[in-house]
């Protein structure tokens, strides 16, 4: 599992690739709670090379939506694959985020 | 009649979630099942073991895990199996799920999971031992 992130136009982009279980979850949750900035208002989540996903993993991305959500700012999700995606929609999280098919959508989205 | 016949077992150990999908794998490459079903199963015995290892033990010793996957015709049957302290998942209800995502109760969501993907789910306590069943019919 491995966490990048940069900042474009005051706005977070965090991508997660690789495996988020919940072996993988406690270090990936102090990464981004490391990452979010005490001003951080909009943030998107870029799951494009996310190979999997369980609700352990779930949980940590929820966790910084949450968070955001208190600040009153917006997040969205973007690059979703299939499976992703699924355990979102099961899990009933797809109606309360935006989710956007590209980076560039998901930047248009949290910039308006 | 198809029939293929898979089992292997895990230490009480979260990092053995890879080895998990490793044998899943290797029982997919076996089946020919497709991509999506190896991946649901692998999430349910994901979020299972998970469960297991988390709140299963009261001890620090090392414990192993069972799991058995059955294909028959159609028919996927799958059984794991620990000697950790009694829990029937069966008796979980499901996490509610607010309209916002401000009031989204962290946890829980796991075997919500299971039984959104699987067609059955059993438990049974037997000889000091859990003892739960997945089916899905494929």
């Amino acid at each position: 599992m491995e966490i990048t992130h940069r900042v474009e136009n005051d706005l977070l982009i965090i991508a997660i690739a690789g495996r988020l279980d919940a072996a993988t979850a406690p270090i990936a949750d102090e990464t981004i709670n490391k990452t979010l900035a005490e001003n951080t208002k909009r943030l998107l989540f870029d799951l494009s090379a996310l190979e999997y996903l369980s609700s352990g993993g779930l949980r940590v991305i929820l966790g910084a939506a949450k968070e955001i959500r208190r600040r009153e700012g917006k997040v969205a999700l973007t690059g979703l694959t299939q499976y992703v995606y699924e355990i979102f929609e099961v899990s009933g999280f797809t109606s309360m985020i935006p989710i956007k098919d590209t980076v560039e959508e998901g930047l248009k989205d949290l910039a308006s | 009649m198809v029939s293929h016949k898979y089992s292997f077992e895990l230490k009480n150990d979260l990092s053995e979630l890879e080895t998990l999908c490793q044998h899943l794998n290797k029982f997919g490459q076996a089946t020919g099942l497709s991509e999506a079903c190896i991946t649901d199963i692998n999430i349910c015995l994901d979020e299972l073991f998970t469960n297991i290892v988390s709140y299963g033990f009261v001890d620090d010793l090392e414990h192993v895990v069972r799991f058995a996957i059955n294909l028959e015709d159609c028919v996927l049957k799958l059984n794991i199996e620990d000697d950790g302290i009694p829990f029937n998942p069966i008796e979980q209800k499901d996490p509610e799920i607010p309209a916002d995502l401000i009031d989204v109760r962290i946890g829980g969501l796991g075997i919500h999971i299971v039984r959104k993907l699987m067609d059955n789910f059993r438990y049974k306590r037997e000889r000091g031992k859990n003892k739960m069943t997945l089916k899905k019919f494929i």
